[in-house]
């Protein structure tokens, strides 16, 4: 079903949806620079037309999360965990790039032999409303990512900017539970004349230039190449990259305590950092910048395909962008695909 | 042209054997940018760039070649960082070779960004402008209105240290007496300071950009890291990036050279420099002191001297 | 759900000493309630994370076998902060555990043939539970030929010195213990592993070989092994990573696509070799 929403209603909608959710939608923190971030007002949300720095991901996997809270009471401790998630939550304006993230990250924590409750509870409170992506810029390549700029997939509901109001197209069962919403009104043909224009536009900008086809193979036969010497040279060891990954999703866990209360904590961590794997003894697998950038590459274009089927990247350019070093993740795979 | 000479001279360099290893700027795959490239074949040497661009202290790489012979390309804040890392012996004297240039002063690719509506496409420079070009814009822009702050007060656009000289030696002037962020933070009082600190640390993600862009960062394990003692939890909490970020700006001090690397690597556009830059001012002050301009002269706070004041412990 | 992240409460029975150096202390744990010990089946190759509330977790193999019923054992190597707390928990104290991790030994596998236990230093572990688990009577005819070599640097640093003791008193299995570096008292075998191998080893027909100790001491045992023509598949080791999470999802431990927690700890030769070169 295909509804509008005025954008003079918008925020008016916003407010409505937290009388009963809990909103979390791209939130401007500086000038140009934005995270997801639970709205506390609707007039935090304002602003939808840059892709924040911070992925999606982390609404449902945050930076630094408690897993439980634990207390000493006399010899025993006491355990009380945080998994459960108290309120219905609505994701609001992320970006399909971001979205077919998320769908990569259930595979790893839906796991076939371990959930992961902290995630899973959040996202299956969560109704998810993507946003077409109509200016791409030229960093992005998730239409060489089985994706693309006005990718309906895990949306439940899905809005296009119009410019003057948003179309609104309900494609999910969890979505239909918004239809009755007072703000919504019938779209006319105009209207998805107009979003028919804007989305062909937005997907001729991104063009499937990347070829991916064979890159799990190409790479089996690289793991000593030289080529990872050529990679780590520029790559100062910083976790820009990986940080603001849809697709990365390592962590650490830590206890952080005070006297005899605490909680246990898990806080994202960086295949790049080098105490990642560093062991106890002093002894690390992967002693220099050479491996640890030839496993954040491996990871995703080759271990996570083995594992899951499908590339653990979805074309954002996010580290394109942000790479202080100015590594550009696009010429790497068109290196590997050359050999 | 610099660029020209630049070229020129790496191909002698690496001919001659003189060095192993050239690092320079190379084209970048974005507009208004460019990446560190390393070269050791002498036909590869035309992937050598100068422009207004060149925004990163390549002297951070240094740590990561221990025994090969480097022609480093510097601007006056990356041989001063060079000469810092020299009196800490963080390489043996003989291992360089510093390609120095006159800085034009760096253009800031987010104020670029800024100051267009739609997404730079293209950017070249004809004399002082800035020719920015997107899918339907073309613009021309004084490039001195897009100057990275470190770079607007700079007094050492000319390598203190260099083999050699690409380029006419440039006259020493600062842009602006204060930067602006700079003014305005000194003039706020003591509560307005920690507000803004507060604000500007508490969008850091803890990624370490700015610690890894420094050439001055080189603990092998960072305090930020160290797990026994531990001085800090991994998250957000606003007390753990506010310890991280001061500890961080006090480490530098006597030792930075306000080249801006740790700011123009943040992700997140954190203003890092005001805080370092009122240290190296207070050093200044207080000793006279200013980091990798005098290659004899180590930091102050890494020295002891029997005629030290000693105020400080009043 | 099941939250694989939540340990259990286990309360600690017994804490000793195990070696001269006193680098190594064994725990004996007993489970607080009846339903966490019905859920925890485990086989032995197995590990668990043991929270030390405050300091963190640590991933240690388990010691005892699954035929010991009610109770499991770790042996402590203490090296960092995790492990120097276990080293000062008092019996009757708490520890929370989560687990059974990992996939153990391919007990199946080996059921009908003949096993070979190399064993170095505090690695011995798991493999002790191993030895245990087909020693207990119903186990014993599972399996043909027994063969133990375990070594250690000294003397004082064996582990679980009483039941080798046993062990080599019985006849339906060989054990042979050896030592670098030998003492006084020290009537047994001197040698190094891989050496003390070359002389004792079984017939690698029909043969499992499963192989822990320290880097050092598999990369020299692997190749005598190989030349009393163990093949790849029929050799196994388990493998030490820095771990985290255990369950596969916080990255870090992995060797290419394998996570050491989830896919491992136990791999074959022939499983390894495929894999990067990581170590």
């Amino acid at each position: 079903m295909t509804l509008k929403l005025d954008k003079k209603d918008f925020h008016s909608f916003l407010q409505n949806l937290m009388n009963d959710y809990e909103l979390f939608a791209p939130v401007q923190v500086a000038e140009g620079v934005a995270v997801y971030k639970k709205i506390e007002h609707p007039l935090e949300a304002a602003r939808f037309s840059l892709n924040p720095q911070k992925p999606a991901k982390e609404v449902f996997f945050p930076q630094s999360e408690t897993m439980f809270r634990y207390g000493k009471v006399g010899v025993k401790t006491e355990v009380t965990s945080t998994e459960k998630v108290e309120r219905k939550r609505i994701l609001l304006g992320a970006r399909p790039c971001d979205l077919q993230a998320v769908s990569l990250l259930d595979e790893i924590f839906q796991g076939r032999e371990y959930s992961d409750p902290y995630y899973i509870n959040k996202r299956q409170a969560t109704t998810v409303i993507g946003m077409g992506c109509s200016q791409p810029l030229s960093t992005c390549f998730c239409s060489s990512m089985e994706g693309g700029p006005f990718s309906r997939n895990h949306s439940d509901i899905f809005l296009i900017d119009l410019g003057e109001a948003y179309l609104v197209e309900v494609l999910t069962e969890k979505g239909k539970a918004f239809e009755k919403n007072p703000f919504f009104k019938k779209a006319t043909q105009k209207d998805l004349k107009a979003a028919k224009s804007i989305e062909k536009n937005a997907s001729n900008q991104v063009g499937a230039i990347l070829s991916l086809e064979g890159i799990e193979r190409k790479l089996d036969q690289m793991i000593e190449s030289p080529f990872w010497d050529r990679v780590q040279e520029r790559c100062i060891g910083c976790r820009v990259c990986t940080y603001l990954c849809p697709t990365c999703h390592c962590f650490d866990i830590a206890d952080e305590t005070l006297t005899t209360k605490g909680q246990r904590v898990r806080n994202w961590d960086s295949c790049l950092s080098s105490l990642y794997s560093q062991e106890t003894s002093g002894h690390n697998p992967r002693p220099t910048n050479r491996e640890r950038t030839r496993q954040r590459l491996m990871h995703k274009f080759n271990y996570f395909p083995k594992n899951v089927g499908r590339i653990a990247c979805v074309g954002c350019g996010r580290c394109v962008l942000y790479c202080p070093a100015d590594l550009d993740i696009r010429e790497t795979i068109k290196e590997i695909q050359k050999g | 042209m610099i660029q020209e000479k630049l070229r020129q001279k790496a191909r002698e360099l690496l001919e001659s054997k003189a060095v192993d290893l050239v690092i320079g700027f190379g084209e970048g795959s974005l507009p208004l940018r460019v990446s560190p490239v390393f070269i050791r074949n002498p036909h590869e040497v035309d992937r050598l760039v100068w422009n207004s661009f060149c925004r990163q202290n390549l002297s951070t790489y240094l740590h990561k070649f221990k025994s090969l012979k480097i022609g480093l390309v510097v601007k006056g804040c990356d041989s001063r960082s060079v000469v810092a890392l020299s009196l800490e012996k963080r390489f043996k004297p003989d291992q360089l070779f510093l390609i120095g240039v006159p800085c034009q002063r760096m253009v800031d690719h987010r104020r670029v960004k800024r100051a267009v509506q739609g997404e730079i496409l293209h950017v070249s420079e004809q004399g002082d402008e800035l020719i920015v070009e997107g899918k339907d814009f073309k613009t021309r822009l004084n490039r001195k209105d897009f100057l990275y702050p470190s770079c607007q007060v700079c007094v050492h656009r000319n390598p203190v240290r260099a083999d050699l000289l690409m380029g006419e030696v440039v006259e020493e002037f600062s842009l602006l007496e204060t930067h602006p962020d700079m003014k305005g933070f000194l003039n706020k009082g003591v509560e307005e300071r920690w507000d803004y600190f507060e604000k500007e640390t508490g969008r850091c993600i803890r990624c370490y950009a700015c610690r890894e862009a420094c050439p001055m960062c080189y603990c092998p394990e960072c305090f930020v890291d160290n797990s026994n003692p531990k001085w800090m939890e991994q998250g957000l909490s606003p007390s753990d990036l506010e310890f991280y970020h001061i500890v961080r700006a006090y480490h530098q001090t006597g030792r930075c050279t306000a080249c801006g690397a740790c700011e123009r690597a943040c992700p997140m556009e954190i203003r890092l420099t005001y805080m370092t830059e009122k240290l190296n001012q207070d050093v200044k002050e207080l000793f006279g002191f200013e980091t990798g301009v005098d290659p004899q002269a180590s930091s102050p706070l890494s020295t002891f001297d029997v005629e030290d004041q000693q105020e400080f412990i009043k | 759900m099941k939250n694989p992240y939540l340990p259990i409460p286990m309360m600690v029975k017994k804490a000793f000493m195990e070696t001269t150096d006193r680098m190594l202390r064994t725990l004996e744990l007993t489970f607080q309630k009846e339903e966490d010990q019905k859920a925890f089946e485990f086989i032995p190759g197995q590990f668990c994370e043991l929270s030390s509330f405050g300091k963190g977790e640590a991933p240690f193999g388990i010691a005892s076998s699954p035929t010991e019923n009610g109770s499991l054992k770790f042996t402590i190597n203490r090296a960092g902060m995790v492990t120097t707390t276990l080293h000062h928990i008092e019996e009757g104290e708490e520890v929370g555990i989560r687990g059974p991790l990992g996939n153990g030994y391919p007990i199946d596998l080996f059921k009908g043939h003949n096993l070979l236990v190399v064993g170095g230093g505090f690695a011995f572990t798991t493999l002790r539970s191993l030895i245990a688990y087909f020693l207990e009577p119903e186990h014993r005819s599972l399996i043909r030929e027994i063969t133990v070599l375990y070594g250690a640097r000294m003397p004082g640093l064996l582990l679980y010195k009483e039941e080798l003791q046993e062990w080599s008193k019985r006849d339906d299995m060989k054990v042979v213990v050896t030592v670098d570096v030998g003492d006084q008292g020290w009537k047994g075998t001197v040698g190094l592993v891989p050496n003390v191998l070359k002389e004792v080893a079984p017939s690698s027909e029909d043969t499992y070989a499963v192989v822990c100790g320290p880097p050092i001491m598999i990369r020299f045992t692997l190749p005598q092994l190989k030349a009393l023509q163990f093949p790849d598949e029929r050799i196994y080791t388990s493998l030490e990573r820095r771990m985290k999470c255990g369950v596969g999802k916080c990255g870090r431990c992995n060797i290419g696509h394998l996570y050491v927690c989830k896919d491992g700890p136990v791999f074959s030769l022939e499983q390894l070799n495929i894999l990067p070169k990581e170590g």
